[in-house]
């Protein structure tokens, strides 16, 4: 990680990506604080993975801007990589080559230092160690996404961020993950994590967001919301943005 | 190691990894290659036809449509959970992707050529002339050269819809030099005619080789991205 800027981490103004007439994202603008951890809400089709994919650089904003501390840059230049990291539906994964073998091939892409120390430092993180020097695609649905969140992590990423990653994760997986989330909130790592578990994404955020419709419509700290009371105001915010059902 | 070599180094050794785990490239040319000399054995009259007039371009026709099958599914196998774009989002050149698939594909296919080679020599008792060095490097160069150019294709054909089948029609009219005096050089070696004859032919390889090298490293950026 590099050192912390004053001023906000990342931030968005008026960044947009249409697909024909459909404007999956609708001039969205925000700012991630150093260290903060925001979760986005929204129902299906609301364009929070394509916002994603924007942010990552896998896909070109038809309009709008994102800064690093400050600094507009390329989302598909090296130092805007260097410090993403990004957890997709996709793994990102080679099937045929083992854990150990992935890492130390997503480190040698990145050019790390002590390649072989952050690889098992890595392994470690998501208890993957005495799986390692099996081939991925012996691995179950949980231990694939383990292993993903280790990719992301691989860098130290400045920024990180995650797309539903408790999508089809069993008990034990689901908490290994957790783990390694809370220990993402280490007070200089900016998070952007896109959710449907809405009691997950109250328990590690210090913000939540609602996307409807490609636009933020809600934007409040955490501890506004009530645990108890969050699936109802999270539905009455969609609802009242012309949102479908969550 | 600088950062650009490792990260060439580290394109070439996981696709060898990935081929060596898996077996399905070199195996489907390999056996594709053994299939069409079995074919032309029974195909071909050695009462009526010399072998050794003909035996350059079938060796240079095998070679071309073994190495399409195999190079045309380098692609295919990066889009398994989307690891081509973990790829993409690291901070790595693209032109250091692209010049490690074409190592890696170069020595698959050389493989498979030697495979051919050794194959026909058995099947059509071939000769190997007088210069086996020069019909080595004439080859290895017409290898390189095929490899650069399918590489960038398959990269253009993987993301549509028609995928392997438009990689031929794309590639073949640009591997027309190649097969002109790659088969040119081959055949006069394998009839041991002067190292003199060939000089100029095995240059002109090598220098398409350089220049599709050149060409797919700065174009292979804007295929994959764009």
């Amino acid at each position: 990680m590099t050192a912390t800027a004053p001023g906000p981490r990342l931030e968005a103004e008026g960044l947009a990506r249409a697909f024909g007439a459909h404007r999956a994202v609708d001039h969205v603008s925000f700012t991630l604080e150093p260290g903060e951890v925001v979760a986005l809400l929204g129902p299906n089709g609301a364009g929070k993975t394509t916002l994603l994919r924007l942010l990552s650089g896998a896909l070109r904003p038809s309009e709008g801007v994102v800064k690093l501390d400050g600094r507009a840059l390329d989302t598909r230049g090296p130092e805007w990589q260097s410090r993403v990291g990004v957890l997709s539906h996709q793994g990102f994964l080679y099937g045929h080559l083992s854990a150990r073998e992935n890492l130390r091939f997503y480190a040698d892409l990145y050019a790390l230092d002590h390649a072989r120390e952050r690889v098992e430092r890595g392994l470690e993180s998501v208890q993957l160690t005495p799986r390692a020097d099996d081939t991925v695609r012996t691995y179950s649905r949980g231990m694939r996404q383990r292993l993903a969140l280790a990719r992301t992590l691989l860098h130290d990423p400045d920024v990180v961020l995650l797309d539903e990653p408790y999508t089809g994760l069993d008990a034990h997986a689901a908490a290994v993950l957790r783990g390694v989330l809370e220990a993402l909130r280490d007070g200089a790592r900016t998070v952007l994590l896109v959710t449907h578990n809405l009691t997950e994404g109250l328990a590690l955020s210090d913000r939540i967001a609602i996307q409807v419709r490609g636009r933020w419509v809600h934007e409040a700290p955490a501890r506004d919301f009530d645990p108890t009371t969050i699936h109802e105001r999270y539905r009455q915010t969609v609802e009242g943005a012309g949102g479908g059902a969550p | 190691m600088n950062a650009y070599l490792r990260q060439v180094y580290a394109v070439v050794r996981k696709d060898l990894l990935q081929e060596l785990r898996t077996r399905q490239r070199v195996a489907t040319m390999g056996a594709f290659a053994v299939l069409v000399a079995v074919l032309f054995n029974y195909a071909v009259d050695p009462t009526i036809v010399r072998i050794q007039n003909i035996a350059a371009g079938l060796l240079w026709m095998t070679l071309i449509f073994a190495g399409i099958m195999g190079v045309g599914r380098t692609f295919a196998l990066e889009a398994e959970d989307g690891a081509f774009q973990g790829v993409l989002l690291a901070p790595i050149p693209r032109d250091a992707i692209y010049l490690g698939k074409v190592i890696s594909n170069t020595v698959l296919v050389t493989v498979v050529v030697a495979l051919t080679v050794g194959v026909f020599g058995l099947f059509f008792q071939l000769q190997y002339g007088t210069h086996p060095v020069a019909l080595a490097l004439t080859l290895f160069l017409g290898v390189v050269g095929f490899v650069a150019l399918a590489t960038l294709f398959g990269a253009v054909t993987a993301g549509t819809t028609l995928g392997e089948a438009l990689l031929p029609v794309l590639l073949f009219p640009l591997l027309v030099p190649l097969v002109v005096y790659g088969v040119g050089a081959t055949g006069r070696l394998l009839q041991n005619r002067p190292l003199a004859e060939v000089e100029g032919n095995i240059r002109i390889l090598g220098a398409f080789a350089v220049a599709c090298i050149a060409i797919g490293a700065v174009l292979f950026r804007h295929v994959v991205e764009d």
